[in-house]
């Protein structure tokens, strides 16, 4: 970790990493534990809990597992299931006492999905807020536009604080970072964007923004720049970008090595200017790093 | 094979768009039949298809070279017509295509409805938050031979799985052909949501649809 401020949460407990996946299917929690604590040595604030689809189905096998993972470390830790039912389930389980008291995350609430907020009533908890997706008139609708991520934002957020008692800095706001390789819509600008001015927002000042980073570099090209995946350049270059406008929490590996790039770096430059282009040209200009190398 | 045509042909597979895109509207100018140079184009999109599945190419080549079948599609598909009676406007077959209630999450399902398209099949696309019914009354409707269901989300996974136990209620599971994709999709979930395949990127979904509509044929 050599950027000052940046917060990581460690997302290894998912069955997407396929050592993982074995560790859930086997049964494997001292496997899970020696997970949870290497991710907490190497510096995350919390740690990410999924089982996968299983969890809709096994709560025993949900319930062990935090056991487990509680059992192992005082980080406390961050529930990601978008659904009332499981995270309930998580809620029922997780001892705030063996966390040094410290509350769980849920990951996460959405304004189309507010019936989650109803599990305070079982512990408090912080959120992690899905600000790509609003509720319209009743209908659930993307937002693509930064001003509508950021609206959504703080209403949600003035909601939490209001009727819910949290504190801004019991709130992550996920602004969702879209895969480079497959951004013909300017996405990643709009979420760019929205950290900037969700940041710059008096209103909302201490809120943490927060964002998966596995997506950026996802379906690159196995190259390497400096002995590094083009693939973890290009999460660094998406942070010396983001950081600075008020990104502050990875959700992501906290052994990934994350830097500021310096200006003159080559991914950081096509970073750069990838993110003004849209549609193909933004596909042609992201190419050359790879074609003529 | 004419030198022209193996030219065409290796511009489209090396990613020159620009000549490329020339050379077929310099051949077509010159009186060459727009069916054969639609299927140069198809031949040079296998070459950037196999380059792809290789490791060689990625998303962009895929795009980009989608892009150039399309232009020159453009200024073919009316000369087709022009000279032919019907019957020339055939496709491989039908697939219906959307985003699971509960998920609005679209790029994935747009490239794969692209991919789709250029390579020969009718792809109704049935956009994003799609309620089981209305895949029901869609598939009642087109009789596709595969529908393709995307998600993002966790939660999309037991959407899918909805969908095709509601498909499979209505009696429709037996005709048709289901594959998923979209977030982190692997065989457990397959297996999860009752689909007969899935499908990492857009050229496993083309991959997946000339498997199953030629096995049929």
């Amino acid at each position: 970790m050599s950027i000052p401020n940046l917060a990581i949460i460690g997302d290894r407990i998912n069955p997407g990493f396929k050592a993982t996946r074995t560790m859930i299917e086997q049964r494997d929690f001292k496997g899970i534990q020696d997970l949870a604590k290497r991710q907490v040595q190497t510096g995350a604030i919390y740690l990410d809990v999924t089982i996968g689809p299983k969890g809709y189905e096994d709560y025993g096998l949900l319930s062990e597992v935090i056991q487990s993972i509680q059992a192992a470390v005082d980080t406390p830790l961050c529930f990601d299931y978008p659904h009332k039912n499981v995270l309930e389930a998580c809620l029922k389980t997780y001892d705030p006492a063996k966390a040094g008291g410290r509350r769980p995350l849920i990951n996460s609430l959405a304004e189309t999905r507010w019936e989650i907020m109803d599990l305070m009533d079982i512990q408090p908890f912080n959120v992690i807020l899905m600000a790509s997706e609003r509720l319209d008139e009743g209908a659930a609708k993307p937002n693509k536009r930064c001003e509508d991520v950021h609206k959504t934002a703080k209403r949600s957020a003035e909601r939490l604080v209001k009727e819910h008692g949290l504190e801004l800095n019991d709130i992550y706001i996920d602004v969702t970072v879209s895969t480079l390789v497959s951004d013909t819509e300017g996405l990643v600008r709009m979420a760019l964007d929205a950290i900037e001015s969700i940041g710059l927002d008096p209103d909302l000042k201490g809120i943490h923004i927060v964002g998966g980073l596995t997506n950026i570099g996802n379906m690159l090209p196995p190259v390497e720049f400096d002995g590094m995946k083009l693939r973890h350049v290009m999460e660094s270059a998406f942070l010396t970008v983001a950081v600075p406008y008020g990104f502050d929490t990875v959700l992501g590996t906290p052994w990934n090595e994350f830097r500021m790039l310096p200006e003159d770096h080559v991914v950081l430059q096509t970073f750069r200017e990838v993110i003004d282009l849209k549609g193909l040209d933004a596909m042609r200009r992201l190419r050359k790093l790879w074609a003529n190398k | 094979m004419s030198e022209q045509q193996q030219k065409l042909i290796d511009l489209i597979a090396d990613m020159n768009e620009e000549e490329a895109i020339k050379l077929a509207n310099s051949m077509l100018d010159s009186g060459y039949d727009p069916m054969k140079l639609l299927e140069h184009c198809r031949a040079g999109m296998d070459v950037v298809g196999k380059r792809f599945e290789s490791g060689e190419y990625f998303l962009p080549e895929l795009m980009l070279a989608g892009e150039m079948l399309t232009e020159i599609s453009k200024k073919a598909k009316p000369l087709i017509q022009e000279s032919q009676t019907g019957g020339a406007a055939s496709t491989k077959g039908t697939v219906i295509i959307g985003t699971v209630h509960g998920d609005l999450h679209d790029i994935g399902k747009n490239i794969v409805t692209f991919m789709l398209d250029i390579n020969g099949y009718k792809v109704i696309d049935l956009g994003i938050d799609v309620p089981v019914d209305t895949f029901i009354d869609s598939i009642k409707e087109h009789k596709p031979s595969v529908v393709g269901l995307s998600g993002f989300l966790t939660l999309a996974f037991d959407s899918m799985k909805e969908t095709i136990e509601a498909i499979k209620a209505a009696g429709l599971r037996d005709d048709i052909k289901i594959m998923i994709g979209g977030g982190q999709v692997d065989d457990t979930i397959r297996d999860y949501t009752g689909a007969d395949a899935f499908g990492l990127n857009a050229m496993s979904a083309v991959s997946l649809c000339s498997g199953w509509i030629k096995a049929a044929a």
